[in-house]
């Protein structure tokens, strides 16, 4: 196949790729869906399906943050914005962990891990957001 | 968008077919261009007006309100 050089039918293959993209989604969500009423929420997580659903989510989350982030219209410093996100992220982390450790049946080792385990996966949207803003200054 | 793509490409003699080779698209897009029912990228209307020897403002300039499509 040649290399489409043309910009209306480039656009029209990525708009084409869009629509099989959204078709693809809905054929994953029907077939989780189906996992899901027979064979319960565990079945569902078991099928690669949906490490692939939630991986392209996450994926996507991502790429549209670079989108939101330009319709930010504030002038506020994008270190001042980081450091508020990390301090209410780190609070979080902490509230959750201190609940886990003194729900029956968790150790203090799970409350720490579950902690820090929110903390690292918080902390990885926080800074693509602060490199984008700090991009865009 | 209106423009005079079409009368600009007879002058130099050229056919749809030998301005999109030119400027390295499909004639199907000139054809709509011409038309008006697409709109191209300034990157485009620049190499569209280089191959017909024009400036942008010959081939696309409208006075602002005039017989808006």
């Amino acid at each position: 196949m040649k290399k489409i050089k043309d910009e209306r039918l480039a656009l029209k293959n990525l708009n084409n790729i869009r629509i099989a993209y959204i078709i693809q989604t809905i054929g994953i969500l029907g077939i989780l869906g189906y996992d899901f009423v027979t064979k319960g929420i565990d079945g569902m997580t078991e099928n690669p399906l949906w490490f692939v659903f939630i991986l392209t989510t996450i994926i996507s989350a991502y790429l549209s943050m670079s989108i939101s982030i330009d319709y930010e219209a504030s002038e506020k410093s994008p270190k001042k914005s980081f450091i508020n996100s990390l301090v209410v992220l780190l609070l979080i982390s902490i509230v959750v962990g201190i609940l886990v450790v003194l729900t029956d049946g968790f150790s203090t080792v799970n409350g720490i891990m579950i902690g820090a385990i929110l903390f690292i996966c918080g902390l990885f949207p926080i800074i693509y957001i602060y490199y984008l803003r700090r991009r865009d200054k | 968008m209106e423009n005079k793509i079409k009368i600009a490409r007879v002058q130099v003699d050229l056919t749809q077919q030998q301005l999109a080779e030119k400027v390295g698209i499909t004639r199907q897009t000139i054809s709509l261009i011409e038309k008006g029912k697409y709109n191209p990228s300034l990157k485009l209307c620049l190499e569209i007006c280089y191959a017909v020897n024009k400036t942008l403002d010959e081939l696309f300039w409208k006075e602002k309100g005039s017989d808006e499509k």
